[in-house]
């Protein structure tokens, strides 16, 4: 053995830091969650405060336990796991303290400008601009401390888990910032570059892939390096893990329509999406068979071992949600499914179950190797598994016969389809509230399992001593055989067939005549040479592949062009195709500027969290909220609002429905208006003032966006906004409701009464 | 041809021609998996053992 003999003591310290973490805002997280349960339940427990409103909180909990639990959980998995892997120590402590503290306060943050309702109204995307641009420089961060850690190590097999984290970091970076461009108004608010149909396919794109990529590969990162090590015994398949990742990765990218399915949404991208999540059952289940195949001849041990029974029952978890999603995603099945709680009960059971169980397990595994002590309670551990184990089942059980109920009722008719059986939307939410209920019973019986995690926690680490894990290496270079330049990798024939078959055959689908034309000849001319050279090149090209494995840089481009090719397929016919020339049928007319204060108010009050705004293409919907919505009555909305839960109705064409004085009293008392309804009251809106004068400069950045807006002065946009105020406030002064012009209730009327309204559009041919 | 292909529902090749290209792309990956020499799946797949004989736990600075 050359070399010299070194010591290397790993940064345990931050992986230390991240587990506090994970455990703090796991309980908040968590916290928040019952909460806002119960005031589904309880609508009093809004308080009639803003800041208190389940609108407000619901995405500080989906915003929590998705970043900064599930995130500092990850962080603290792969930091750990990668030193161990590749032999080094982080490579800058202080871009991982700046990693640690940035997240801390990007989440402080977060929790701060959430509840009192800055927000960009797309979900899980929702916090403002300044906080994103923190995101995206924290994750840069991340991107070059693992990086440099990678080209500083001294094993030079890249193993499964790390592929894992490789295209966990390249794709949530693609996907964060193509999802959050943004141009902003103020230091506070932004509106997105997208717009309706773009808006909502982007938006899914990122939402889907970041259950994909931030809740799920570097979980499966994490459960290819822990697992095995908890069962004392390698991974079941190697060979499974590696068809597993790549299937994973080529196929995860295009599922995202699968969220728009009987929209408005054109439909080769529903068929798209729907193909692509079925088509996921075989890797997502190689994956969950692998795991629990690791455990063979280690199920004794599940008796005794609490981090093994975690695992077993988050890797079960992780099959039955994976099983479940591309169910949902079949359209007749979603047709049911979609806006009900089955979708809630479908989250939860991959988050409580597969996330914050994969996250104790690896809490109570870490915590006697970071502090060198037992873990203080073993018995505490396994009836914390037991309480979140009926918390979960209990949680997703409601909330699937909650669902399926709700689907089933709203969407029946008699009269031989013709009439609805449930005419009232209330007649649903009364049926299912004991199964609301239940679910805060179960979500509250699982959080009571997280409190005894975070005192065995409090006790194990308390009068511990922390330790820093310490190996002793032959300090040499990797060997030089297994080096893959960056021109060899793209210079190579199964990177060039790749980029040429993609090229050719986005000229075939998305070019014209000659360029058609050009596309299928190449597409076809690309398929016949690969295959006349397979027999000759098979083993250079496997060679090609091997050396791959071994080389991070090359390995992580080839990742990023596989995920970015998904997304830009997708993603640029729809953006390229959304301009008002194009669109036939109806048309939306951009909103005055009260009205375009109204919907601010809209999307600051999370409205979108309860109420959607897509009427499918589906009978019952017709029936109950008129007639399907069209591509072009959003086009100029930034963000859309198609929403993605009706706990309420949805309010597509509520504009044609109800006079102002409704609106108004609604508002006040929903109640009085809508006896059983669990909404939330609002008093604030009637007495907090509309503040116009940001209106010309989001005005300015809308015309910028390319909303049809005239050159319309400061001077303008304030008496627009006085005289239809003033006209909203006379008429319901006439009804008997008595509010000023210049209060915020009066925009959000002006906001929903324009709702459903969009014009015909008049062709060429008709006009003539 | 933009506009076709959003408005209308013509574009069933579309879906085919991504669903063989990822099926291709998957059964090469096998193939790949499968032809993997017995030793380098063991290797890869002891990576994660390779540094525990060796690893101590010593209190940090």
């Amino acid at each position: 053995m050359s070399g010299q003999k070194i010591t290397i003591e790993y940064n345990d310290r931050v992986v230390r830091q991240f587990l506090l973490a994970t455990v703090i805002w796991g309980a908040v997280g968590m916290l928040v969650g019952v909460l806002i349960a119960a005031q589904l339940n309880f609508w009093q427990l809004n308080f009639a405060t803003p800041w208190l409103t389940f609108g407000r909180l619901r995405p500080f909990h989906t915003n929590a336990v998705i970043f900064a639990f599930v995130g500092n959980m990850m962080f603290a998995g792969i930091y750990y796991s990668t030193q161990r892997l590749v032999k080094a120590r982080l490579a800058s402590d202080f871009l991982s303290s700046l990693h640690f503290w940035g997240w801390q306060f990007i989440i402080v943050c977060a929790a701060v400008t959430l509840p009192l309702g800055f927000t960009r109204g797309k979900e899980y995307a929702e916090l403002i601009w300044p906080i994103n641009l923190m995101v995206v420089l924290i994750w840069v961060v991340f991107a070059v401390n693992f990086f440099w850690t990678l080209a500083r190590r001294r094993e030079p097999a890249l193993y499964v888990a790390i592929w894992f984290y490789i295209a966990t970091i390249v794709t949530v970076a693609m996907l964060y910032i193509v999802n959050h461009l943004s141009i902003p108004t103020s230091l506070l608010h932004s509106y997105p570059v997208f717009s309706g149909v773009q808006d909502a396919l982007v938006q899914w794109w990122y939402g889907h892939n970041a259950v994909a990529f931030f809740l799920t590969t570097p979980i499966l990162g994490i459960m290819y390096y822990f697992l095995p090590k908890a069962a004392e015994r390698p991974v079941y398949s190697y060979r499974l893990s590696v068809v597993h990742f790549w299937s994973l990765v080529f196929i995860y990218i295009w599922a995202g329509p699968h969220h728009l399915l009987n929209t408005a949404l054109p439909g080769w991208l529903q068929n798209l999406g729907m193909t692509f999540s079925l088509m996921l059952w075989a890797p997502s289940w190689g994956g969950m068979l692998n795991g629990l195949l690791t455990l063979r001849g280690a199920w004794h041990k599940l008796r005794t071992d609490p981090v093994l029974k975690f695992y077993a029952a988050a890797v079960t978890f992780y099959g039955m949600a994976t099983f479940e999603g591309p169910l949902l995603s079949i359209k007749s099945v979603n047709a049911l499914a979609h806006y009900t709680d089955w979708i809630i009960g479908h989250v939860h059971a991959g988050t409580l179950g597969w996330n914050g169980f994969m996250a104790a397990g690896l809490i109570y595994w870490l915590l006697p190797r970071l502090w060198n002590k037992p873990l203080y309670s073993t018995a505490l551990a396994n009836l914390h598994f037991w309480i979140g184990t009926v918390g979960i089942l209990l949680y997703v059980a409601a909330m699937w016969t909650s669902g399926i109920t709700q689907g089933l009722m709203l969407n029946a008719t008699t009269e031989h389809g013709t009439v609805l059986a449930y005419p009232n939307f209330l007649d649903t939410l009364n049926t299912i509230r004991p199964m609301m209920l239940m679910r805060v019973i179960g979500g509250g019986l699982y959080l009571a399992g997280w409190f005894l995690l975070v005192y065995n926690f409090y006790r194990t680490v308390k009068g511990a001593a922390p330790v820093n894990g310490t190996i002793e290496v032959y300090d040499e270079e990797p060997a030089p055989d297994g080096k893959l330049s960056l021109a060899g990798t793209f210079f190579s024939a199964p990177t060039l067939f790749w980029f040429l078959a993609v090229g050719f055959g986005s000229m075939w689908m998305f070019g014209a005549d000659l360029v058609s034309t050009t596309g299928i000849v190449g597409a076809v001319a690309c398929l016949i040479a690969a295959f006349a050279l397979v027999p000759s090149r098979s083993k250079a090209w496997g060679g090609w592949y091997e050396k791959l494995l071994l080389n991070a840089l090359p390995f992580t481009l080839l990742v990023f062009f596989a995920v970015v090719a998904g997304g830009l397929i997708q993603i640029i016919p729809t953006v390229l195709v959304q301009k008002a020339k194009n669109v036939e049928d109806r048309i939306q007319t951009p909103y005055t500027p009260l009205e375009l204060a109204g919907r601010d108010i809209y999307v600051r009050e999370g409205c979108y969290l309860c109420h959607s705004q897509m009427i499918r293409t589906l009978v019952p919907d017709i029936l109950r909220y008129g007639d399907y919505s069209r591509l072009g009555e959003s086009i100029y909305d930034h963000p859309f609002q198609w929403g993605s839960k009706r706990t309420g109705p949805d309010l597509a064409r509520v504009g044609v429905k109800y006079p102002n004085i409704w609106h108004l009293r609604h508002m006040e008392d929903p109640r009085s208006i809508s006896p059983g309804s669990n909404m939330p009251t609002y008093p604030w809106l009637l007495s907090h003032r509309l503040d116009a004068s940001v209106l010309p400069a989001k005005i300015k950045v809308q015309r910028l966006l390319g909303v049809p807006y005239g050159p319309l002065t400061a001077q303008q946009i304030f008496d627009s906004v006085d005289e239809q105020a003033k006209g909203i406030a006379k008429d319901l002064r006439a009804s008997g409701g008595y509010v000023e012009s210049d209060q915020e209730i009066v925009a959000l009327i002006a906001y929903l009464q324009t709702l459903g309204k969009a014009l015909p559009v008049i062709t060429k041919s008709a006009a003539h | 041809m933009f506009k076709r292909l959003i408005l209308e529902d013509s574009s069933i090749w579309y879906l085919i021609t991504a669903f063989v290209t990822a099926a291709t792309i998957f059964l090469i990956i096998t193939w790949r998996a499968v032809r993997m020499p017995r030793a380098e799946v063991d290797k890869f797949a002891q990576l994660p053992f390779t540094t525990d004989a060796d690893e101590r736990h010593d209190p940090s600075a």
